[in-house]
């Protein structure tokens, strides 16, 4: 008889909760049964494939709490559940089933509690030597203000545990903090505040496999937008492109060092900021994420299988890995190590792979669409090419991000970003597209002898900004919004006036400047590949 | 080996969610168990359809007309499948077809010919479609200036609704109870619109709005997979609807009489492989209208599989490539064909789940436009257990059917009723607990009688356990009822403050749940698929491995 192992599934999808975590399942049983395990699944969505009746080889169609999971382990006899794949919902069940007597397979519910636990995490961060910003867990205002002051606005306001940083917010001055604390305080009733430096720097994530020895680490993600926009809301590119090599390693490390420290079996993945040169560990979730599918299919990783196998024993050498990081280089894959890496002196992957999330603005009336620290995407996209430009136009296009072939790009962006406003002209002139911009970002544009034509916003009468949407003169906005608390509410009806004429509205300044450089394949799109994933990562990196 | 070029989906929106991973990655190995080699185009890499073990030549590319003619090219598919990828499949085949791109490369589109797509899309097209084969479909008018509004106040039907063309967010809509009603919103209607040109439509809120979902082949033979009722009446979109299968308030003659109807639509429209037939019911009549197809896998078809047992992208591969429902084998019982119409002995309760707690500024009414990005099941032998099941996996801030914040007056609550939001299930519970009778309740929201009442039954559990507070003697059997109707161990003990597992010996009350298969025929033939649902009943249909001995 074999045993049988349960593998929870994350429940509906959501925002922050996506049809990621459903792959992540589906490979967790597949891979169980390969190891001769009789893999069940607990879930109740009935859009998955996890719970198509022939994926496992069991389905309990019920909901993943805990009663009901630990009611079909009983039933079963099953020697273990798996929570790492199912997202939050099935890693919160990790300390109540072991509770309730059952044994939790994988990285272990203490372990998950300490990463999850401020204080505790903290002190694990800096006995591993490893940078986080300066913060602190508060549970009220008074201490809360306290704590802004002593870390130096802006700050960074958050719930504890809740989702895709939700009533998360950053707060430039002690005047808009109470309002923000408020919020993060009433979104995770009786939890502590977090009140963070806000670092803005660039960021970037790794997602990790370890047996609880080796870590391997199958691939760094650069975001394109800096730090205040939710990752997964960001733009990401595999490998990176602007983070040197140090830089990189240190990021690897780190992984190494915790995932050795609190003895991961199986996924983990870190958020890290990058600082002047400095890395900073801004998250860190002892589970599978949202970009576990992404970047297996563009490394090669088996990432779930390997997590699996290192769940039930076997470690990352058996399988033919060990710790370090995954390169595929001149028709090679291997796991490096860091003399290695720092003397490649180029990519570790034959190709790029951006990421762009995908949202449903034009379902949801009264939506800002702008992007903050809170998520609001529904869905992502991948593109794959030899160039990064290629990857970069791809993601875009698919994203929906796209001109019309009609009127005028506007440019209509925040004190803090007009500077970039003049290269992202620039290049938008040099590619034959007619610029219009609101005052303060001509008058930019005009000193750097950029032509664009003035246009009115809504508070300075018509025609304005809003006119010209409505008369279908606009072939694509850019409108980035001011600190939190301080947009004129005309601005919002500007980005939603956009979604409502499906014109598409870049509302942040790296995605702009992102977008600008993959104008020339907009011009000619012929210039991006089209192939088979299996090609792409046949192909040998492409020389310029 | 001949290829053959399945389209994804894209991107999860809105609308368009995980649903078509699992439709997608179902036809693929369907395909390919007929002997075909399976070249996919998705833009989404988060999906099982894009992995080597689904397909057999993989393309991440964006879903655009020029990347999948480049795909095309390089391939040179012998045909394509396109009533997989939801809306976005289905859109880009026809931009395929009209750019002569599938003349060019010789490719055959498979299953329902693109004629049937259109008429099934197209209004007009539908319309005069249904007159003809005297289907009723609800009256509506196109209104371009105030003269045909004014020829029009004596003829519509009233209440009916005013849909303005062309305005941000729909505004200057609205619903018209008589002429003064009809001309005065209909003339600010025609000012906002950009194009000056409204819809006037028969208005159907408030009537029952049931789904059918059925297969054809190509030979014409049909069934029907299974029906669903929406518990939110017309006015909801069905993906923001709480949904039932089978439907447990139309009589014999009307579930015969919208069947019929169903199979009539999907046979003259001359689909191949599945379809989604919407239809309205007069509660108060037998008259009923049909309201939208969808002539392809859909959200609903997803569910409808889960609910039944019956795969039903599956089988849609397969008759698009040719085969027939009485060729496919049922893959649950495999002692039946796919032609056999499944039979439920339990009950199916679908709730959305919506965004609102990320977007607190967002507008929570829901309507015509869908709001929710997923949902959960629930399976179980009642109704009031498999709803209890569904509220607590939804994992929202309430487990059951109580609201962290009762504080609404009276007259919020009833205009949260009429004006349904998120929140609508926990607003009927609410009113129910404030004494409101069953046929106020129906008044102000339309809920069908049934509906509320079985939510009263709930309620009344509820404050039973509530009683227990004060009175604990009654507790063994105030726990036994309230286990039975579907509360779990978590919600008993809130609510009575007691802890059940100590009150109940397991002599007396068991508290483990039974576990029943679905098995897509209610046990007449014999099947051994091994998906099951807890419920509150003696026999178990689950066989349990024993004595399993290994060392992790």
């Amino acid at each position: 008889m074999k045993p049988t192992v349960v593998v929870l599934g994350s429940g509906p999808i959501r925002i922050g909760q996506g049809i990621e975590f459903d792959y992540s399942c589906v490979h967790c049983v597949w891979a169980l049964q390969e190891l001769g395990y009789r893999a069940v699944i607990v879930n109740n969505n009935p859009e998955t494939v996890s719970t198509d009746f022939d994926t496992a080889d069991a389905l309990y169609f019920e909901p993943v709490t805990l009663h009901d999971v630990a009611a079909v382990v009983r039933h079963e006899r099953a020697e273990g559940v798996v929570v790492q794949f199912g997202g939050q919902t099935a890693i919160n069940l990790a300390q109540p089933l072991e509770q309730a007597g059952i044994r939790v397979l994988g990285t272990s519910p203490r372990s998950i509690a300490m990463a999850e636990d401020r204080g505790q995490f903290d002190r694990i961060l800096a006995d591993l030597g490893v940078r986080r910003p300066p913060g602190a867990a508060v549970n009220s205002l008074d201490d809360g203000l306290r704590a802004a002051d002593r870390i130096g606005y802006p700050v960074l306001v958050r719930p504890s545990f809740v989702l895709g940083g939700r009533a998360m917010e950053i707060v430039r001055d002690s005047s808009s903090f109470a309002e923000f604390y408020r919020e993060a305080e009433s979104a995770s009733p009786g939890q502590p505040v977090l009140v963070d430096s806000y670092l803005a720097g660039t960021e970037a994530e790794i997602d990790v496999v370890s047996d609880g020895e080796d870590t391997l680490v199958p691939g760094l993600m650069e975001h394109i937008e800096r730090a205040g926009v939710h990752s997964g809301d960001s733009m990401a590119v595999y490998p990176p492109i602007g983070l040197n090599p140090e830089v990189q390693w240190e990021m690897v490390e780190t992984g190494r060092l915790i995932a050795r420290e609190l003895k991961v079996k199986g996924l983990m993945n870190i958020q890290f900021a990058v600082v002047d040169g400095q890395v900073y560990v801004i998250e860190v979730n002892p589970r599978a994420s949202r970009t576990v599918p992404y970047l297996s299919k563009v490394t090669g990783v088996p990432m779930v299988q390997l997590a699996t196998r290192a769940m039930v024993g076997r470690s990352l050498a058996q399988e033919g890995y060990g710790s370090g990081l995954w390169a595929r280089h001149e028709g090679q894959s291997r796991v490096i190590g860091r003399q290695e890496f720092l003397a490649l002196g180029e990519p570790i992957s034959p190709v790029y792979a951006v990421k762009a999330p995908v949202f449903s603005f034009q379902k949801l009336g009264k939506v800002d669409p702008a992007l903050g620290p809170e998520m609001k995407s529904t869905g992502e996209v991948l593109g794959i090419d030899r160039t990064f430009e290629g990857a970069l136009y791809k993601a875009l296009v698919a994203s929906g991000v796209t001109f019309r072939s009609r009127g005028q790009v506007i440019l209509t962006v925040a004190e803090g970003d007009k500077a970039h406003a003049v290269g992202i002209g620039k290049l938008l002139v040099d590619q034959g597209y007619s610029i219009g911009a609101t005052q303060g970002t001509h008058d930019v544009l005009s000193r750097s002898g950029i032509p664009s034509e003035p246009l009115k916003k809504i508070q300075e009468g018509s025609p304005n900004l809003l006119d010209r949407l409505m008369a279908g003169q606009v072939s694509l906005m850019v409108n980035t919004p001011g600190p939190a608390g301080q947009e004129t509410e005309h601005a919002q009806r500007i980005r939603r006036a956009c979604i409502e004429t499906g014109v598409a509205c870049v509302t942040n300044i790296d995605t702009a400047t992102a977008l600008v450089r993959a104008l020339t394949l907009y011009a000619s799109p012929l210039e991006a590949s089209c192939m088979t994933l299996g090609e792409y990562l046949a192909t040998p990196q492409k020389v310029n | 080996m001949e290829k053959i070029l399945v389209i994804g989906s894209g991107p999860i929106v809105i609308g368009q969610a995980a649903e078509f991973d699992y439709a997608g990655t179902q036809a693929c190995r369907s395909l390919r168990e007929e002997g075909y080699s399976v070249v996919l185009v998705n833009s989404n890499p988060a999906t099982i359809m894009t992995d080597e073990e689904t397909a057999d030549r993989i393309y991440i590319e964006p879903l655009t007309p020029e990347f999948c003619e480049r795909v095309i090219e390089r391939e040179r598919p012998w045909g394509l499948l396109a009533t997989l990828g939801g809306q976005t499949g289905l859109n880009l085949a026809s931009q395929l077809a009209d750019l002569g791109v599938l003349e060019r490369y010789g490719v055959k589109l498979l299953g329902t010919p693109l004629e049937a797509i259109r008429k099934a899309e197209d209004r007009e097209l539908f319309r005069s479609l249904m007159r003809e084969i005297r289907e009723p479909v609800p009256e509506s008018w196109i209104v371009e200036s105030e003269a045909e509004l004014e020829a029009l106040l004596d003829t519509a039907p009233y209440p009916c609704i005013i849909r303005p063309a062309y305005t941000l967010g729909g505004t200057g809509g609205g619903v018209a109870r008589d002429r003064d009603e009809l001309w005065e919103t209909g003339r600010k209607g025609l000012k906002l619109s950009m194009r000056s040109q409204l819809m006037v439509e028969r208005s159907l809120l408030g009537w029952k709005e049931v789904e059918y979902e059925v297969m054809r082949d190509s030979k014409g033979n049909c069934i029907t997979v299974c029906n669903m009722e929406n518990l939110d009446p017309m006015g909801v979109h069905t993906g923001d609807s709480i949904v039932v299968a089978p439907s447990q308030t139309l009589s014999d003659i009307e579930y015969h009489m919208l069947r019929t109807a169903s199979l009539k639509i999907i046979q003259s429209l001359g689909i191949e492989g599945g379809c989604n037939v919407q239809l309205a019911v007069n509660p108060k009549s037998f008259d009923y209208y049909v309201i939208e197809v969808n002539p392809r896998v859909s959200r609903s078809s997803a569910l409808a599989s889960k609910a039944t047992g019956y795969p039903i992208a599956r089988v849609a591969a397969k008759i698009a490539v040719g085969k027939t429902l009485d060729e496919i084998e049922n893959a649950v019982t495999k002692t039946t064909k796919a032609c056999f119409e499944p039979a439920l002995d339990y009950v199916v309760v679908k709730i959305p789940r919506w965004p609102f707690d990320k977007f607190r500024t967002g507008d929570r009414r829901l309507s015509t436009q869908m709001k929710a990005t997923g949902e959960v099941m629930a399976i179980a032998r009642s109704f009031e257990e498999a709803m209890m099941k569904a509220v607590r996996g939804l994992e929202v801030a309430s487990k059951d059917l109580t609201h962290p914040d009762t504080s609404l007056s009276d007259e919020a609550l009833e205009d949260r009723l009429r004006h349904p939001t998120d929140e609508r299930l926990w607003h009927l519970a609410e009113a129910l607990r404030r004494g409101w009778t069953v046929k106020r309740v129906n008044e102000v929201s339309r809920v069908d009688p049934w509906f509320i009442e079985k939510l009263l039954g709930l309620v009344e559990v509820e404050s039973r356990l509530v009683g227990l507070r004060t009175e604990p003697s009654a507790a063994r059997e105030v726990f036994r009822e309230a286990l039975d109707s579907g509360f779990d161990l978590s919600t008993v003990a809130r609510l009575s403050g007691l802890a059940p597992e100590e009150a109940l010996d397991s002599a007396s009350v068991r508290l483990e749940p039974s576990y029943k298969m679905v098995d897509t025929c209610a046990g007449e033939f014999e099947s051994d698929t091994p998906y099951y649902y807890a419920t509150r009943e003696v026999e178990d249909d689950a066989a349990v491995p024993q004595n399993p001995i290994s060392v992790l």
